[in-house]
């Protein structure tokens, strides 16, 4: 290890998280992520998000944390042109993604798969409140937005990553699709339909057709300033697919790779 | 007669060939499997690459 660099690894969001970092309390920060976590799962009943979800249609209160990932997938859905869509939730439902993987996968009974709504039009945000008109998952959104935060909170020569979604301040060597970048202040991340998958069925929801997107690329990495912008330019590209996604990512990311 | 029967093999040869390369090239306009160009990754100048070990790797999960 680098630079009398401490570690910490362990399990949460259903992934792998790894913090470094050389002057900080990287238990704290495990402890952060854990219950960040938990408030915004879609998975526990009891969760902010999960909270937010059973009261379709009423205004509820929420959390600091919680407001500001919701703005974030707004503004997720805005750069990607409408292809990452919080909306999501009753689509997962549909492909019988109901609970964690680790505990097996639902049954895919696709009854109310169809294109999803616009987001602006099914999620409002005001201060301390949100309002919801259908199902919202967090998913990669919440694991980039909270990869930045918790690296804000690190400070100074720290790296995050949480399930692949890397965020760093300061500078460190990382793998990217097999090539070793130097990422100062930068972030990456991977979005593919390779896992997460179960029979012909994956997680990766096409917000055009509601059904798992075919697109011709299963995996796509990107570089980018933040893990936010990552995780929405990586999905965005996958999602373009092969025809579309040179130009996207020659104007949105820093470095990126795309796989069939 | 010789001359004309060799002008005649070649001829023959020459359109078997023709043929043969034309429906091969018919056959095989795309595939759509083959892999994309290129594969490998795409690193702008605000990204540098580097010969150091890598502390950990951008992964789907």
């Amino acid at each position: 290890m680098r630079r009398d660099v401490r570690s910490r690894h362990f399990d949460a969001m259903g992934t792998t998280c790894s913090l470094f970092a050389r002057d900080a309390d990287l238990a704290a920060a495990e402890l952060w992520v854990r219950r960040t976590a938990e408030r915004l799962t879609r998975f526990a009943p009891d969760s902010e998000l999960s909270q937010l979800n059973g009261h379709v249609g009423e205004w509820r209160k929420v959390s600091a944390e919680l407001e500001s990932v919701l703005r974030a997938s707004l503004d997720a859905y805005a750069m990607s042109g409408g292809l990452v869509n919080a909306a999501v939730l009753p689509a997962m439902t549909a492909i019988g993604y109901t609970r964690p993987l680790a505990q097996g996968a639902g049954v895919a009974t696709l009854d109310r798969a169809g294109p999803l709504p616009p987001l602006p039009v099914v999620l409002e945000v005001r201060q301390g409140e949100a309002r919801a008109m259908c199902g919202i998952d967090l998913g990669g959104i919440a694991k980039g937005w909270m990869a930045d935060r918790l690296a804000e909170m690190l400070g100074a020569d720290c790296l995050v990553n949480l399930g692949g979604d890397l965020r760093t301040i300061g500078e460190w060597p990382v793998e990217v699709a097999g090539t070793t970048l130097l990422l100062r202040d930068q972030a990456a991340a991977t979005s593919s339909t390779r896992k997460r998958r179960w029979g012909d069925v994956h997680h990766l929801i096409d917000p055009r057709t509601g059904l798992p997107a075919q697109t011709g690329l299963s995996e796509v990495s990107v570089v980018t300033s933040t893990a936010f912008e990552a995780e929405v330019v990586a999905k965005t590209a996958l999602l373009l697919g092969p025809a579309l996604a040179p130009a996207y990512c020659a104007g949105n990311a820093l470095a990126w790779w795309l796989g069939r | 007669m010789r001359s004309l029967l060799l002008k005649a093999v070649a001829t023959a040869l020459t359109i078997g060939a023709t043929a043969a390369s034309a429906v091969f090239v018919t056959a095989h306009l795309k595939n759509p499997s083959a892999p994309l160009q290129p594969t490998v990754l795409t690193v702008a100048p605000a990204v540098q690459t580097t010969s150091e070990t890598p502390i950990t790797s951008t992964y789907a999960s």
